[in-house]
């Protein structure tokens, strides 16, 4: 299964992605959207699975949000 | 570079056979770029769609009071110039790689429509792919999270 994956970022102030990923990503992970690492805080279905896809939203934070820089 | 193989991770090529998708390499071009460099300039005429295969790349948009700003990242996987593609239009952005080497399958439009004016089964799977793909982007830049409070 192949995860085409939104990203979207909390707050609008950072463009998000567009990915393919070979793992489901969940709540807790970093992933890498251009220069700036952010932390995935919500992942659902954005449409129905279609053949070896399946399309997903995931929000996410930038981490130096968490760091209170 | 063994090109089949990449190809069948692209939902722009989901439910073509390898015979189809032999006749997507026989029009497909390997381009690779190196990190910054751009790929195409917005308002550029658009003759071409590319796949990535490899890398990532920003989506920048011209604003009115000069420069640009990054609206898009997109990585492995992904189309960009589709839409100049199909609508004929100047380039809507300027694509650029980002964080290292970029890696692309070039199509040319008039190779890519005539192929799917000859063969309709192969232009019925990419034409509907593609529709996925614009569908997706669509409600990527329509949603919008809540703020996590």
């Amino acid at each position: 299964m192949i995860y085409k994956v939104s990203y979207v970022v909390q707050g609008g102030e950072y463009p998000g992605g567009i990915k393919n990923e070979i793992e489901r990503p969940k709540v807790g992970d970093t992933v890498q959207i251009g220069r700036t690492k952010f932390t995935v805080t919500e992942v659902h279905e954005i449409m129905p699975a279609r053949d070896d896809f399946q399309f997903l939203h995931a929000t996410i934070r930038p981490q130096f949000d968490e760091a209170g820089t | 570079m063994e090109l089949i193989p990449l190809l069948k991770q692209v939902e722009l090529f989901q439910g073509l056979t390898a015979a189809q998708l032999e006749k997507i390499v026989a029009i497909g071009t390997h381009r690779t770029v190196p990190e910054e460099a751009v790929v195409f300039q917005q308002g550029s005429a658009g003759d071409a769609l590319y796949v990535i295969v490899n890398g990532q790349v920003e989506i920048r948009f011209d604003q009115p009071e000069g420069g640009s700003r990054a609206g898009l990242y997109m990585g492995a996987g992904q189309l960009v110039g589709e839409m100049a593609l199909l609508d004929h239009g100047p380039r809507s952005a300027t694509v650029a790689a980002v964080g290292g080497e970029a890696a692309f399958i070039r199509i040319g439009s008039a190779d890519f429509m005539q192929l799917c004016q000859q063969d309709t089964a192969i232009g019925f799977t990419l034409m509907r792919n593609l529709a996925m793909d614009l569908s997706f982007k669509l409600r990527q830049r329509n949603y919008r999270p809540s703020s996590g409070d």
